[in-house]
């Protein structure tokens, strides 16, 4: 495809994305919502595809689509979805596909990681979800979305500027930086390749962490147990009969 | 920028913008808090793409850091989650307007509770747990008693409702 | 004596009654109570100690002392202010004049504290009163030592401040704080000509010390002759200053409603430490307005308004103390006149300015007793004071008849007694005046006769009170109980101390002239070579005296149906006195009103275009703030919203600057 027909495509699918968007938070019937839910992921999902897509074999291309698209379709849906208690499942599989794409970067380590931390947090609020919203029925304020058109809007000029962004680094990777930033990367330390041989390797983001950020992790530790201990004490005695 | 890594940055600018739109429109505590979550998921994603493209391990150190601090986030946002549902007993983040100009005109209408057709005719059929265990009746003042309350430490510690309980 | 004594002396005068203030102020309503008056007296003896030190010890042993400037004694302070060229210190410097001064006022404000400790027994503010007392008495003592303009005028005005504390004593009552308020007001108006025309002399002269100004005789001729006019500005100003504080017409209208206070305040008032600054004020700058002629023509000019209207104020008021009042402004008027004399002569200078002084010692002292006295006959009459409600007490209250009796002959210028001989060196004086001058001659001769019709008046209407208050047939007022007492000791022995001075301390110091010898030694006055009596006014004033006298006798003790005959036959004339030539009236008229009005005008301004202004200023940022505070929604998702758009912006301009 020529340029002018890549940008075309995208930003044609970024329009349909925004309307299919706007259907599926407004308060249409359920099927124009479903639609709606839909046309927004085909869209995202064919904007990506105007980027250079996956590498690899076939298995991988499957993959790619198969875990990004899992991943978009169930962000779309968790973002309209008027049920709290299926906001927090399409949650749960927007992080699996992203988890996947995770995999495939080359981060098998933080996929794990993202999916026990997650899976255990999206528990908690499953439950929590239930108990609360839903023990006098459902809620009013679920069915309403607040500014759909605005945020759209903005939220769709911000991944337009993205994705234009990405594709001027793609056709000049360092010239569109400009000069200086070029000189910069090449003397930057995060920008140098690590010397390890297998990058994705435990021992490797071990060797990392616990060598070249050891105080970091340690404070991070800190700041978890502290976190812990200000749950405890901001979380409201549990008074008799109520939650 | 290797060969593939378009694609994947895509997909975690498009999270991460989903993300926002959750975190503007929704209007329950826990979604939004979940809306936050996916924004971080995309921008997970792009940091691990960053680092692939770098080859080197810097973008996965960072993401641990970020997940240990979603963590954290998660633990305290939950609670404070609790603590405001205790006041108001509704998840509606819109209760919590008090830093509104005094005499400004709602952005909203006044939001009718729930006898709305749309309701009726809508399925009412989310799962539902079944009551767990045997919890005595609760009073039905009780609870209401407890939201109107301003004061914390009533709302703390309320009197048992019963005495040789 | 050793310098060192001399200091302490001079020190100790204003010092005592200033540390006296400042116990009883801190000390007072907590532990002193009714035990206040004690610092007050003792600090007042000690001063009065000194001032006699002074007067006899200090001062004479300087007179012949060749450097003129030096005459008298004097106590380096400190340097208390120092701008540019200016130095102004605070200094104490006595020489005959304020020496002379300083022992009639310590010595007049000790009785009076002695007897306000028996008159102010058992009031609720008995430590306030001695504590203001003592810083009253400190800041007259002050005023007469300074050694400069700036110092006098500051304890000008601390005098003012303690006479509207003590006129406002009882401030309860609305009468009171409105003779406090009205009594620092009109003063206000002379003060701003005192400060006026200080400012003039630093100008002129750039010294406000009283050595480089008055004293030093070629530089002042020399000033005179290059500002001929700026002199007489000077001295008009100053004499305003002394208009105020003296009660002369017309700010005259005070004094009288100052009766407000205290009965010793009063007494304080009228003899001792207020009225009297206004004299000394001109007579202590005399050598400035011997070259000012004019100025001198008016002031004797005032003097005889003052006393001829005064007088004939007195001659119908029915409340005591405020025929006292009248006669107390009324012989101010006496010593201005003399204090005028100069523009006949810088020979009749001295002495006019030797009359005019020792009026005012002579006049402190029998006014002192009168005002005592007065009190006395309130103190017994239970606070009553109008002399239409009691008559005949002389067996009744017998002290104080006999004492008020003394001060009201020395008043009158009985012959022999106090007043006679300082009234009749007034008088002698003028008339000299009037003959020695070709340009004011006519000017002096008329002030004379109305000083000799006053004298009448005066006469008259003193013993008008004496005898409706002491004789006819005995009536007391219901508020004085069933046996009216005489003075307790405290308030008896201050009187019969008075009664003696009035009746010997004229002819004592003036049968010798020893109050001329010594009053010619003030730097800046030329002595006299020969002192004479003037036999001839003597009789006549004394003829007067005893006619007015006899006039009051034959009214309200021979004929008491006549007084309110003679009130219906010249019933304007009566009105018009009694109502005190409606000059409260008038004043009202054409300086309240239009006043008022003004602040009227300057109320709206304020209210209608500034406090518009002010709205308006306050207005704007709420008009600009109309907008952004609709963003002010309170909705979470609202700011949320607006963060991802800023966010949205920051990032358009990032990639705006990547992508040049």
């Amino acid at each position: 495809m020529s340029d002018s027909a890549v940008q075309g495509v995208l930003y044609g699918s970024l329009a349909a994305g925004a309307i299919g968007m706007w259907l599926a938070t407004s308060p249409r019937t359920a099927a124009l919502r479903v639609l709606g839910a839909f046309l927004a992921s085909a869209g995202l999902i064919a904007a990506v595809a105007m980027f250079s897509g996956p590498g690899g074999d076939v298995t991988n291309k499957i993959l790619f689509w198969l875990f990004a698209g899992s991943a978009l379709l169930s962000g779309v849906l968790m973002v309209t979805s008027r049920e709290p208690v299926y906001a927090a499942l399409w949650f749960a599989l927007a992080t699996l596909g992203t988890c996947g794409l995770f995999m495939m970067q080359a981060a098998p380590f933080l996929a794990a990681a993202t999916i026990i931390v997650y899976a255990g947090a999206i528990i908690v609020t499953f439950l929590f979800v239930i108990m609360l919203a839903q023990q006098q029925g459902r809620s009013f304020y679920d069915y309403r979305a607040r500014t759909p058109i605005m945020s759209i809007v903005a939220s769709w000029l911000m991944l337009a500027a993205l994705l234009w962004n990405f594709q001027a680094w793609q056709k000049a990777p360092m010239a569109a930086a400009g000069p200086a930033l070029t000189a910069e990367a090449a003397t930057n330390p995060f920008s140098q390749p690590s010397d390890v041989d297998q990058f994705d390797s435990l021992r490797a983001l071990g060797l990392s962490l616990f060598g070249d950020y050891l105080y970091a992790v340690e404070i991070a530790g800190t700041l978890l147990l502290v976190a812990g201990i200000g749950a405890i004490a901001i979380a409201p005695r549990r008074a008799e009969g109520t939650l | 920028m290797t060969a593939d890594s378009g694609c994947y940055l895509a997909v975690g600018a498009a999270l991460f913008v989903l993300g926002g739109i959750g975190f503007v429109t929704r209007r329950n505590l826990i979604l939004i808090f979940l809306s936050v979550e996916l924004m971080l998921h995309g921008v997970s994603l792009t940091l691990l793409t960053f680092g692939r493209m770098h080859n080197n391990l810097e973008g996965q150190s960072f993401t641990i850091f970020m997940l240990t601090v979603a963590a954290c986030e998660a633990a305290l946002g939950l609670s404070l989650v609790l603590s405001l549902y205790q006041r108001t007993k509704s998840l509606d983040v819109d209760i919590w307007s008090k830093l509104s100009e005094p005499d400004l005109p709602k952005w909203d209408k006044p939001v009718q509770p729930l006898e709305s057709r749309v309701l009726r005719e809508e399925r009412p059929a989310s799962p539902r747990l079944t009551k767990a265990g045997g919890l005595p009746e609760i009073d039905d003042d009780f609870p209401v008693e407890l939201a109107t309350s301003t004061d914390p430490r009533k709302i703390l510690t309320p009197s048992p409702p019963d005495d040789d309980y | 004596m050793s310098p060192a004594t001399e200091h302490l002396v001079l020190w100790l005068i204003p010092g005592a009654p200033l540390v006296a203030a400042l116990v009883i102020a801190l000390l007072g309503k907590s532990v002193l109570r009714e035990r206040s008056h004690w610092p007050c007296w003792l600090a007042l003896a000690t001063s009065m100690v000194c001032a006699i030190l002074l007067v006899t010890k200090l001062a004479p042993a300087t007179f012949e002392s060749p450097d003129e400037s030096v005459i008298g004694a004097m106590a380096t302070g400190y340097s208390w202010l120092k701008v540019g060229g200016m130095d102004v210190r605070i200094d104490l410097r006595a020489d005959a004049m304020s020496a002379l001064m300083l022992t009639m006022v310590t010595s007049v404000s000790f009785l009076v504290s002695v007897f306000a400790c028996g008159y102010m027994h058992g009031d609720k503010g008995y430590p306030r009163f001695f504590g203001a007392v003592s810083l009253f008495v400190f800041s007259m003592v002050m005023l007469v030592l300074s050694a400069n303009y700036l110092q006098l005028f500051i304890f000008w005005e601390l005098v003012g401040l303690c006479s509207y504390l003590l006129i406002g004593f009882w401030f309860q009552k609305p009468s009171a704080a409105a003779a406090a308020k009205k009594a620092f007001v009109v003063n206000r108006i002379g003060d701003m000509g005192l400060i006026l025309g200080i400012f003039l002399i630093w100008d002129t002269f750039g010294s406000m010390d009283f050595a480089n100004v008055l004293f030093d005789a070629d530089n002042l001729s020399l000033i005179a002759q290059d500002h001929p006019t700026r002199m007489i500005a000077i001295c008009f100003l100053l004499l305003v200053g002394a208009m105020g504080k003296s009660a002369q017409f017309p700010l005259h209208v005070w004094l009288p409603d100052a009766m407000e206070g205290p009965t010793p305040v009063s007494a304080l008032i009228h003899a001792a430490t207020m009225v009297t600054a206004g004299v000394y004020l001109v007579a202590r700058s005399t050598p400035l307005f011997m070259y000012a002629p004019q100025a001198q023509v008016f002031i004797s000019c005032i003097g005889a308004t003052t006393a001829l209207i005064a007088a004939l104020i007195a001659l119908t008021q029915t409340d005591l103390k405020r025929v006292l009042a009248y006669s107390t402004v009324s012989q101010l008027g006496y010593m201005f006149m003399a204090l005028g004399v100069g523009a006949a002569g810088a020979e009749l200078a001295t002495a006019g300015a030797t009359a005019g002084m020792f009026h005012l010692v002579t006049h402190g002292v029998f006014k002192a007793l009168l005002f005592l006295a007065a009190g006395s006959v309130m103190h017994s009459m239970g606070d009553v004071i109008d002399m239409r409600r009691f008559s005949g007490l002389r067996k009744v209250i017998p002290v104080t008849h006999w004492t008020f009796l003394c001060g009201a002959g020395a008043l009158a210028g009985v012959p022999l007694l106090a007043g006679f001989w300082s009234k009749d060196e007034i008088l002698a004086v003028l008339h000299e005046a009037g003959h020695h001058s070709d340009k004011y001659g006519n000017i002096f001769t008329a002030v004379y006769w109305i000083a000799t019709v006053t004298a009448l008046l005066t006469a008259f209407y003193t013993f008008r009170a004496y005898f409706m208050t002491f004789w006819g047939p005995e009536r007391t007022p219901p508020e004085a109980g069933h046996h009216p007492h005489d003075a307790p000791p405290a308030m008896a022995w201050p009187l019969r101390i008075l009664a003696i001075g009035a009746l010997t301390v004229g002819a004592a110091v003036a049968v010798t002239h020893l109050f001329a010898h010594y009053f010619e030694h003030t730097p800046g006055f030329e002595p006299v070579e020969n002192h004479v009596f003037h036999v001839g006014l003597m009789v006549q004033s004394g003829l007067i005296a005893l006619f007015g006298i006899a006039v009051a006798w034959f009214m309200y003790v021979k004929n008491p149906g006549l007084p309110a005959k003679v009130s219906q036959g010249a019933n304007f004339l009566y009105d018009l006195s009694s109502r005190k030539f409606f000059l409260d009236e008038i004043f009202t008229a054409i300086l309240v009103l239009p006043l008022r009005g003004l602040a009227y005008l300057c109320f709206m301004f304020d209210t209608q275009v500034i406090d518009r202004i002010v709205d308006g200023i306050g207005a704007l940022p709420r008009l600009l703030s109309a907008a952004p505070r609709l963003l002010q929604t309170g909705y979470v998702s609202s700011y949320a919203l607006m963060m991802w758009v800023g966010a949205l912006a920051c990032m358009g301009y990032m990639l705006g600057l990547f992508h040049q």
